[in-house]
């Protein structure tokens, strides 16, 4: 890490470069030793990848002078990397990147943070969901027939998905609620994995961010059977068997009774981080979001491009925890002390 | 101070069998039970626990079974030494400077616990001259802190001290 | 023959001269990252991920995985100088090659160590070569059941051939499982054994445990046994290297068997580690010197370093092919293809044949650069050795401290490290086997979320694995090498030539 010989050089050498105009080096807040960019997740997760692409198109396009560190911190479903947060309160050297998990871990899980530990910097995409199935060895074509299976054969059709009481099992459990159906829900270790068991006809279905099952479905193992937004997707770049994203049918459409569910891309900050720390980070992260990097990622992943920050993504927020909060109690997952 | 195995055999026994109890303890809060759709989250856990208190128990009566046959037999295997009096004093010797290091870590970052404790143990152990064994600590130190912070940029913990002058 | 012609694309894209120096690059940053344990290469990798940004895909893919095989490499050298495996893969070699390091041998251990890791390693790719298209459609039949039969195989072949008390192999064995339980459940998500303790729910390291128990435990047993290092004794003469390798066609039997074990494990979701276990395992049972295994013997050696290289190679094709990483290493890399541009899956074959088989051709180049430069570290090495052990043992605690906190940056883990250091010490002291210790930490998830996989599809009915003859067939080898030792004393029984007894004295001190 960098040696930051004291104050009065760094000042000196501010000096020498003529940067010393104290009201221009107040509003220009500049990191000036390595940055922390922590992931919620161990290396190879959806959230991993987010962060490095963050990584990558900062590097790549110049934006930070300081080397930026990414610390993967996967204990305890990634409250790990929370409860490092409220380690550091102040820290203006430590983003965090996660998903919902931010808000949604403490509800269902004995934690050693809250949610108050946290400041919300910003949200940047959302990934969809897409209901997959493999046609070939389930016979699963449509929406419509997993349904009936499920209603012909209560609770012995599976849907696989990656981790438990997380967005995939959430999304399961409206499945259920809305077509009145009992799935078995079988959770593994990442959503890839689940990808497999379905495509290797182990499991009749599974709910996937769609770059997971991308290339299964390529290959022919996998199809996408209806995708939980409220609009079909906007990429009509055909895929496979003459189908592109746009050609999947929204679950409503669909016949199963889910309008929206996505899974936000947060950055975050510990509570105390000083505020033109965040003004700068929240404004770098909006500078990502133009980088070739970034807009290719955002396109290779099918995801719907939706920088918030500020006032309306605190409502946002709370708008969020509060839908979470009514899914999980109808589910049975809140911890019993809320 | 002679610790004999036999002491040493039953020690560890009991401490297993009371490590198994909790992992029982523990597991009871997750559910036990055998449900329709498989074994509940502590299922597991609580069978690995009663299975490391019945293998401690066993091991128990089988230290206890084999001092009662020696005994007669005139064998002293129930007092061949686990580890004797200086034995004992060399081992702590070298595993609570150790301990004291990450105590201090804690508080002052590991360079500095680093430090002290490579310092302490080239002059006191090694015997090494008083400028010797603080040249080592030196090295010690400015080698793990290229290697880590400057090479691998993997921060070790800094601690107050290094944090007042500057570096993090 | 489309697949030789495919390498061959392959050698003419890896074996340019930038190539060529990115694959030295990778494993000397390799050897040095695996020679720190708690660096290790899964922290190397993505410490150079950034790097790659700017490379095209093949370079950078070169360049990670050469780091990776030095960093194998480099693990193997901590297990056999100083008891601590870099790797989870590598603790099988600690328990003959430690032993012979410790006898002055340490030249010839790190020589056989080298040499069969490379050799296994050539095997894997080879395996690769042959039946790339075969293997990834054969890894798609593997569901939960399947799994958990091959898991299932790997404790059985260990289980059966523990020596001592069985009833302190239970107590070890079981202690491995909880240690392996404790944190967040995949299946239920809740915190498990945790006690209430933070620090607890994020689950206790793999590589805490080793350097814990195998480290610092080995340098407390090293003061209590009052002798030091005899790598003293150890001559730095470079004819040592030459004859080790002149030694090696001896053990083929070994490194034929380690191979298959390595290749079938890094095929199936079994994986170095479980490769490595088994290897040694029916090394010691079917070796003619099987009853000196553990005490320095060089097959003990060969065994789980062929098997663990061969499985390393063999398991990047199931990662490239169905996008499923087979360890933390390689979930890295994948992200990185990712970034790349690249997809992992069934089409990358197709769609980047260049990338591919570039890949794996520079995966035959950049092993047998890997075996000659660490060939060439080896004088390097047996000199730290002859520095006395008042020196040596405050340094290796050091570097068991910090590895032990870069894991994760916590300071409670080196706690936890030296509690498992006194833990290594007692039972390597009271003979309780740590093997199945180990391998139970390693697996015992990863088992137990395999079983609960499959109750959840099968309804908790156990039918599910016996249904297909995959799985029923494995689960039988399991049940076989389970009940091996029993057969095979009884049959010495019937024989009346007191082959029982001499097994039973065959284990390791």
């Amino acid at each position: 890490m960098a040696i930051r010989i004291s104050h009065a050089g760094a000042a000196a050498m501010a000096l020498t470069l003529g940067l010393a105009a104290p009201g221009a080096a107040l509003a220009e807040w500049q990191p000036e030793r390595p940055v922390e960019l922590v992931v919620s997740a161990g290396p190879g997760g959806g959230s991993d990848i987010f962060t490095r692409v963050v990584q990558a198109a900062l590097t790549k396009n110049g934006l930070v002078k300081t080397p930026l560190l990414v610390v993967n911190k996967p204990g305890g479903s990634g409250s790990e990397a929370f409860a490092y947060a409220k380690d550091n309160p102040d820290s203006a050297y430590k983003i965090y990147f996660g998903t919902q998990d931010a808000y949604v871990l403490p509800l269902t899980t004995k934690v050693n943070y809250a949610y108050s530990d946290l400041k919300p910097l910003a949200a940047m995409v959302s990934d969809v969901f897409i209901l997959w199935s493999n046609p070939k060895t389930s016979g699963i074509n449509t929406a419509k027939d997993f349904i009936d299976k499920a209603k012909a054969a209560p609770g012995k059709v599976r849907a696989a998905g990656a981790k438990a009481k997380d967005a995939d099992e959430t999304v399961v459990t409206l499945i259920e609620r809305a077509t009145g159906t009992d799935i078995a829900y079988i959770p593994y270790k990442s959503g890839s994995e689940a990808a497999i068991q379905v495509a290797g006809g182990h499991i009749e279905a599974n709910t996937n961010n769609p770059s997971e099952s991308l290339e299964q479905w390529k290959a022919g193992n996998q199809k996408p059977l209806c995708v939980f937004t409220s609009e079909r997707l906007a990429d009509k770049t055909v895929i496979a068997d003459g189908m592109s994203w746009a050609d999947i049918p929204t679950c409503v459409e669909a016949g199963i009774d889910v309008k929206n569910f996505l899974q936000p891309r947060t950055v975050w900050m510990g509570k105390d981080a000083p505020a033109e720390a965040t003004a700068y980070f929240t404004d770098l992260m909006k500078k990502v979001m133009e980088t070739p990097e970034f807009k290719e990622y955002a396109a290779r992943n099918v995801q719907i491009v939706k920088f918030q920050a500020g006032d309306e993504y605190k409502a946002f927020l709370d708008q969020q925890i509060a839908n979470y909060n009514e899914i999980y109690k109808a589910n049975g997952w809140l911890l019993p002390s809320q | 101070m002679n610790i004999s195995r036999n002491a040493m055999e039953v020690a560890t026994a009991l401490v297993t069998a009371l490590v198994g109890a909790l992992i029982c303890y523990g597991a009871m809060e997750n559910g036990i039970g055998w449900t329709e759709s498989g074994p509940k989250p502590g299922y597991f856990p609580f069978g690995i626990g009663c299975l490391i208190v019945a293998g401690s128990v066993a091991t128990l009566v089988q230290v206890g079974w084999k001092s009662m046959a020696a005994r007669p037999a005139g064998e002293a295997d129930s007092l061949v030494p686990f580890i004797d009096g200086q034995g004992l004093r060399t081992l702590a010797a070298f595993f609570l400077p150790i301990a004291v290091m990450t105590a201090i870590s804690f508080w002052l970052g590991l360079y500095i616990g680093m430090a002290l404790y490579i310092f302490y143990a080239m002059r006191f152990a090694a015997g090494f001259r008083i400028h010797n064994a603080l040249l080592t600590a030196i090295i010690v130190v400015a080698v793990n802190f290229v290697v880590f912070e400057k090479l691998f940029m993997v921060p070790l913990l800094k601690g107050p001290i290094l944090e007042y002058f500057g570096i993090y | 023959m489309g697949n030789f012609g495919q390498l061959m694309d392959g050698f003419a894209i890896a074996l340019t001269t930038q190539h060529v120096m990115i694959m030295v690059l990778g494993v000397l940053l390799g050897l040095v990252v695996g020679v720190l344990p708690g660096l290790g290469a899964p922290n190397g990798v993505s410490l150079l991920l950034p790097l790659t940004f700017t490379m095209d895909p093949i370079s950078a893919i070169i360049l990670l995985t050469s780091m990776y095989w030095g960093a194998l490499f480099g693990g193997s050298t901590t297990s056999i100088l100083f008891n601590i495996p870099g790797e989870p893969s590598s603790v099988a070699t600690t328990f003959d090659g430690h032993p012979m390091a410790k006898q002055g041998e340490a030249v010839r251990a790190l020589t056989l160590a080298f040499t069969s890791a490379g050799i296994g390693a050539l095997v894997g790719v080879l395996v690769i070569t042959l039946l790339s298209s075969w293997v990834a459609n054969f890894a798609l039949r593997f569901g939960s059941p399947e799994y958990f039969a091959v898991y299932f195989m790997a404790f059985a072949s260990f289980i059966g051939m523990a020596g001592s008390s069985p009833f302190k192999t239970l107590v070890s064995i079981m202690l491995g499982f909880a240690v392996a339980t404790v944190g967040m459940d995949t299946i239920s998500g809740e915190g498990r054994l945790t006690f209430g303790l933070g620090e607890l729910s994020n689950g206790i390291s793999f590589l805490i445990v080793v350097i814990g128990l195998f480290g610092i435990g080995e340098l407390l047993l090293t003061i209590d046994e009052g002798y030091k290092f005899e790598g003293v004794k150890a001559k730095l003469k470079l004819s040592t290297i030459f004859r080790t390798l002149a030694e090696m066609p001896r053990y083929w039997v070994t490194i034929v068997r380690s191979a298959l074990i390595g290749c079938w494990m890094g095929i199936t979701p079994g994986g170095p580690t479980a490769a490595s276990f088994m290897s040694y395992a029916l090394g010691r049972r079917f070796s003619r010197r099987g009853k000196y295994f553990g005490k320095g013997e060089p097959e003990g050696i060969v065994a789980p370093e062929t098997a663990d290289h061969s499985a390393g190679s063999c398991a990047l094709l199931p990662m490239l092919a169905l996008g499923v990483p087979g360890s933390a290493t390689a979930a890295v890399m994948m992200g990185g293809l990712m970034i790349w541009g690249l997809n992992p899956g069934p089409m990358l074959f197709s769609t980047r044949p260049d990338f591919v088989w570039g890949l794996i051709a520079s995966m035959y180049a950049g092993n047998l650069i890997a075996v000659v430069l660490v060939l060439a570290t080896v004088p390097l090495f047996a000199f730290i050795l002859r520095a006395p052990f008042t020196v040596v043992g405050p340094l290796i605690a050091i570097i068991c401290v910090i590895g032990a906190y870069t894991v994760a940056n916590h300071m409670f883990d080196i706690w936890l490290a030296l509690i498992f250091g006194i833990v290594g010490y007692a039972f390597k002291k009271l003979d309780y086997p740590l093997a199945p210790f180990v391998l139970a930490v390693v697996l015992g998830d990863k088992a137990e979320d395999a079983f609960r996989q499959s109750m959840l599809s099968s309804g908790g009915s156990l039918n599910i694995f016996f249904e297909t003859p995959l799985v029923a067939t494995m689960m039988a080898i399991g049940f076989l090498l389970l009940l091996l030792p029993f057969i095979g004393r009884l049959f010495g029984a019937l024989l009346g030539k007191g082959n029982a007894a001499e097994a039973r004295d065959g284990r390791p001190a």
